[in-house]
């Protein structure tokens, strides 16, 4: 199974001290480059030159939540097929089928606990290259 | 005038005639038997009125007309006798009448109440749903607005046990511990009302497949292990007969398995063990988690599966009280009964579910399970 490496991840979550610890587990634990947007619109200015590997989305943000925020990036050539993690505390199982519904990868509850979500994150990783592969 | 009014008409005149003649109390009975005979076959009062002035002109003309004044008296009483049972059946139908006013009051008063009663049942009903559905409005809505600020709590604690912050002194460490493990609490006692909303409001949803057992128990012990450990106690898994399987969700099953593991651990002595076992029970799977610890108090036996139910305060033990409440729901989803043995020194939670046989029926689920929220 050869696997694509991750490098770079577009957190996009409006909460600032959300921001911070899941910032700081993903660089300090991954190793990964982190562009951290508070809002659906800081996501679609950055987007195409960040050209993130992966998408880490919050659902519950003023004006655009997540999901419409992912529509808008789907239109953005740079994002249009980039895999997204949605990271929310909703979690009701129509919740999670929608999410599902919307082509991600997964979803990461919260609270989680920063220590493994770095683990959390490269096992959804290495599962999906195994699958794109 | 029919054959039997006619034998009738004969009869009255033969009676009446004796009676104008000889008097006495036989003749009196046999005038209430023709009036009884007459209802009997439908004749009306102003029919047998007729019968008797018939009567009364046949009996007048073979009399002579001194006679007149007995004969008057006479028939007078008999036709009185005559007539007692048609007026008997009037106040029966009166009587009749009166007491079906009264039944159809009683029933009108009775439908009346019960009316109000269904009214009242079925706006407390209204009622309660309403309240239902705001407590689990309320329950969902404070469940993700408080999982925000924990998840920024609880992420940042856990950072600064991971050593991000630097070191820090053995009393900032106990510190941190304390801020750790109620945070952790805090956790487990959102995803718990969280759950037990879901329950109560029935969006609690199943994935189920069937999976071998053994793995499945192998893994709920080695995941529990650490939580254990902290408390210097061993879980061991006894070895589990080959071949068992079961359909369940695995994520709720290893939620079921967490709770009872959890719970024994902390009741359990410290260097103390807890065993699990499982084994076939005719056609079920009976798994069971045994623990050396003092036993439940008996006064806390009856309500030991009701929410919020706690046997020491929280603070000891470090529970939502909601634990139980929920393994025995998920318990009951999966077809299965949850029950206990307690006694010092030993207790026992068990839960049956029945055993999957390969080749039977299963509705497969998609096998998305790995998937499914909680990452």
């Amino acid at each position: 199974m050869g696997s694509r490496p991750l490098k770079r991840i577009l957190l996009v979550e409006d909460d600032p001290d959300i921001q911070t610890v899941t910032s700081l587990a993903l660089g300090s634990f991954g190793g990964y480059t982190v562009e951290v947007c508070s809002s659906a619109q800081q996501a679609i200015d950055s987007a195409a030159a960040f050209a993130p590997d992966l998408i880490l989305l919050d659902v519950m943000m003023p004006g655009m939540d997540g999901i419409h925020t992912l529509e808008a990036l789907r239109r953005i050539p740079e994002t249009s097929v980039t895999p997204v993690i949605f990271l929310t505390a909703r979690v009701q199982p129509h919740d999670v089928a929608r999410y599902k519904e919307l082509g991600s990868l997964a979803v990461i509850r919260k609270p989680f606990e920063p220590t493994t979500l770095v683990e959390t994150i490269d096992g959804i990783w290495n599962e999906y290259s195994g699958q794109a592969d | 005038m029919t054959a039997a009014l006619r034998d009738l008409a004969a009869q009255y005149s033969a009676a009446l005639r004796e009676y104008c003649e000889q008097g006495g109390e036989s003749a009196l009975l046999r005038a209430y038997q023709l009036g009884r005979r007459a209802i009997g076959e439908g004749v009306g009062a102003l029919e047998m009125a007729a019968l008797h002035q018939e009567a009364l002109v046949g009996v007048l003309s073979m009399l002579g007309a001194d006679e007149n004044s007995r004969v008057a008296t006479r028939t007078s009483e008999f036709f009185a006798e005559c007539l007692a049972p048609f007026e008997l059946m009037r106040r029966g139908f009166q009587e009749a009448h009166s007491a079906l006013r009264d039944l159809n009051q009683t029933l009108e008063r009775r439908l009346t109440a019960a009316l109000q009663d269904f009214e009242a049942a079925q706006g407390q009903l209204y009622e309660q749903r309403r309240i239902q559905a705001v407590k689990n409005d309320f329950i969902s809505i404070m469940s993700h607005e408080v999982r925000t600020p924990l998840t920024s709590i609880h992420g940042a604690i856990n950072l600064l046990k991971a050593g991000l912050g630097g070191d820090m002194n053995a009393q900032g460490q106990r510190l941190l511990d304390v801020c750790y493990r109620n945070s952790q609490r805090l956790v487990r006692l959102v995803n718990d009302l969280l759950d037990l909303q879901r329950i109560e409001s029935g969006t609690m949803t199943f994935n189920l497949r069937p999976v071998m057992l053994a793995p499945l128990l192998e893994h709920s012990v080695d995941a529990n292990q650490a939580f254990a450990g902290q408390l210097g106690v061993d879980l061991v898994l006894n070895r589990v007969p080959s071949g068992l399987h079961v359909r369940v969700d695995t994520d709720r099953f290893m939620q079921v398995m967490a709770n009872l593991l959890s719970n024994a651990a902390k009741f359990s002595p410290s260097e103390g063990k807890v065993v699990v076992e499982a084994r076939r029970r005719g056609r079920q799977v009976r798994v069971a988690i045994t623990d050396h610890g003092p036993g439940i108090p008996a006064e806390f036996r009856s309500r030991i599966f009701q929410k919020f139910a706690q046997a020491q305060p929280a603070s000891e033990r470090g529970g939502s009280g909601l634990g139980l409440s929920i393994t025995k729901a998920i318990v009951q989803s999966l077809s299965g009964r949850i029950d206990y043995e307690s006694k010092p020194g030993r207790t026992t939670f068990y839960f049956d579910i029945p055993e999957w046989k390969p080749g039977a029926s299963s509705h497969e689920g998609a096998g998305e399970d790995h998937w499914a929220a909680g990452h």
